[in-house]
């Protein structure tokens, strides 16, 4: 019995440390991502650029800032990339490989916890 | 969009060629999907994306690399299209000149390699962008001053090596190149100028070397792959002032002309004044869709409620002075005196001083907000320019103004152009704008192009830069001696390159296998 309530006890403690470890990853790859998404897509996408100004446009001001944005998600975003929409057009691989896009895209449809944890 | 192979290249030849490729660079960097073949169309394609289809795409980190591939493409007969970041929008993007050709994408070779503050020069590879300067000189405070393109997404290096122009004085970026680094079509490494020297220090300062000299044969060619650029910077001046006006007419473009031509010849303007009409600004600010819905080219009593909408003439003239206080305000005096000899409108003025916010000096500060006018029209919105140069007096611009506005007219689109003044000549910069899914506009504009080959050609204007489809009518129209230059051309392509490897038919230029093939 004891050495159950030990085994337990163990099992328990790592399950917190695979926790903590998983938000550490996950808010690395989000912080990641953030930077990511400004140094590779802010030319146009962030406040005052011609993708915003264009999203304003052709979808609305509420929708225009892709960072403001809570119906995006990681396969939308993939395939816009890849595939171009409107006048974006399809960025490829070398520019933006799978890893890095994987990061912004994760970044672009963070929950609305993540979003609230951050200033 | 299924697998176009290079010419007299089986399929397995070709994957033995991939195979070889992933051996230098890595399987992660050869790009070879249908997605990734999509993705080096010409994003702006007018209807013609099925001419240039690239078959892969292979990125190289290191100036080695490309030599390996180089050699592995002579051995299997390979065709390679190098880009330096593939921006060339308006031109082609980042799609080959001949179906079946390999993309050779350098934007992985994005390393700034050096900045002088003393001489005023960077040394870059091909895949640094025009961003990527301009955070490395902010963020080290290093006071130069880039020249930057209207579009500026793209590489410094690729937009010099197509001879692309900046608004500083330093804005014809091609003449500021000093020295480079070229992987030749065999895979052995030159350095041209000085840089053939294994230590000389003047690589970057001095153009010329010794002999013969090679930098500007690598522009706009299909000689050899550039992997390192010289280029010179501009040292940040104590003041710069900013002089506009709205001219209400389409001909005063005329007299707007002969009054700044002796001005930049002399001097007095070092930058190059830009005369384009206001449709370029209604198109980054409004859509077609809200003044006109017609499908011939605006009204002029519609145009003239879009210029009253948004405050501007017929035609806006812009230029700078960069320099000292003292002698900026002299050679104002000078300008506003030139132009008061045929209008009472006075300048717009802008003045900018060292330590004021850098938004407002004029320096080259990159942006894409260019980019916007190809929502004109809306849908996939797509452009392409027709870039002819012209001797800078008013009887050719007037000339090459009403042809070329007839002909937008004749053929039903809005008239979209612009003049800009260098020491003797003029580029023209007439820009069509469309969307790519409305078949009926893109055919008036390959339509309207042809047209404006021709024209141009009959007056004697070749183009400085044009779009991938127009390539071979353009190196047509130079035509002296039965097309004696052409054979130039082809005479040191074949010598360099007899394999024909290295952009078939860029400019024109085909290898010997391939010239007066239809491919």
């Amino acid at each position: 019995m004891r050495l159950l309530m030990i085994g337990a006890a163990a099992a328990f403690i790592c399950a917190m440390i695979c926790a903590s470890l998983a938000t550490a990853d996950t808010a690395r790859n989000l912080e990641e991502g953030e930077r990511l998404f400004h140094a590779r897509c802010g030319y146009c996408h962030l406040d005052g650029g011609t993708g915003t100004f264009m999203l304003g446009r052709r979808l609305g001001k509420d929708k225009a800032l892709l960072e403001k944005r809570t119906d995006l998600n990681p396969d939308f975003i993939r395939h816009v990339v890849r595939a171009g929409i409107g006048s974006m057009p399809p960025h490829n691989r070398v520019e933006l490989p799978d890893s890095e896009l994987d990061l912004i895209a994760i970044y672009l449809s963070r929950p609305t916890s993540a979003r609230e944890s951050r200033p | 969009m299924a697998l176009v192979l290079p010419p007299n290249v089986s399929a397995k030849s070709f994957q033995q060629a991939l195979d070889a490729f992933a051996g230098v660079v890595g399987r992660e960097w050869v790009l070879a999907t249908e997605e990734d073949r999509h993705t080096y169309l010409d994003a702006f394609s007018i209807g013609d994306a099925d001419d240039h289809v690239p078959s892969a795409a292979v990125g190289p980190k290191s100036v080695e690399e490309v030599q390996a591939i180089v050699r592995i493409a002579n051995e299997h007969k390979i065709p390679l299209w190098p880009i330096s970041r593939g921006k060339n929008l308006g031109y082609g993007g980042s799609a080959p000149r001949m179906s079946g050709t390999v993309v050779l994408d350098l934007g992985r070779m994005n390393r700034i390699l050096e900045v002088n503050e003393r001489f005023g020069y960077c040394l870059l590879e091909p895949g640094v962008g025009f961003f990527d300067l301009f955070n490395y000189l902010r963020d080290n405070r290093i006071p130069l001053w880039m020249s930057v393109p209207g579009n500026a997404w793209g590489s410094v290096v690729g937009n010099a090596l197509e001879r692309g122009y900046g608004y500083t004085p330093y804005g014809d970026n091609t003449g500021h190149i000093c020295g480079m680094e070229v992987v030749l079509p065999n895979g052995e490494i030159v350095r041209t100028g000085t840089g053939a020297m294994s230590n000389s220090p003047c690589w970057q300062l001095f153009k010329y070397g010794y002999g013969p000299s090679w930098d500007q044969v690598f522009v706009q060619s299909n000689f050899g792959i550039v992997t390192k650029v010289g280029l010179w910077l501009m040292p940040e001046p104590e003041s710069t002032m900013g002089l506009s006006m709205q001219l209400s007419n389409p001909e005063d473009v005329g007299w707007a002309v002969e009054a700044l031509a002796p001005l930049r010849l002399t001097g007095v303007i070092q930058q190059s004044p830009s005369i384009g009409n206001s449709l370029r600004v209604a198109a980054v600010q409004s859509q077609r869709s809200e003044w006109y819905k017609g499908d011939g080219p605006m009204p002029e009593s519609v145009l003239r409620e879009v210029l009253q909408k948004f405050n501007l003439g017929w035609w806006g003239v812009n230029l700078r002075l960069y320099g000292y206080d003292e002698v900026n305000e002299v050679n104002a005096r000078v300008i506003k005196n030139a132009f008061a000899k045929y209008t009472k409108q006075e300048f717009a003025i802008s003045k900018w001083h060292r330590g004021d916010p850098v938004a407002d000096s004029g320096a080259g500060i990159p942006s894409v907000a260019a980019l916007q006018v190809v929502n004109w029209r809306g849908g996939r919105g797509g452009h392409v320019g027709f870039s002819p140069v012209l001797p800078a007096t008013s009887e050719h611009v007037l000339k090459q103004f009403r042809s070329t506005r007839k002909r937008y007219e004749e053929i039903g689109m809005d008239y979209y152009g612009s003049f800009t003044l260098f020491e003797r000549y003029v580029t023209n910069i007439n820009m069509m704008i469309y969307d790519q899914d409305d078949a009926a506009i893109t055919a008036k504009v390959r339509a309207l192009f042809k047209v404006l080959v021709d024209d141009a050609a009959r007056e004697g204007y070749s183009e400085y830069r044009t779009h991938l489809s127009y390539m071979d009518e353009v190196a047509h129209t130079f035509n002296f001696n039965n097309h004696s230059l052409l054979r130039l051309n082809e005479t040191v392509k074949d010598a360099l390159d007899p394999n024909g490897i290295l952009a078939p038919g860029k400019q024109g230029i085909w290898p010997k296998a391939l010239r007066g093939r239809k491919v």
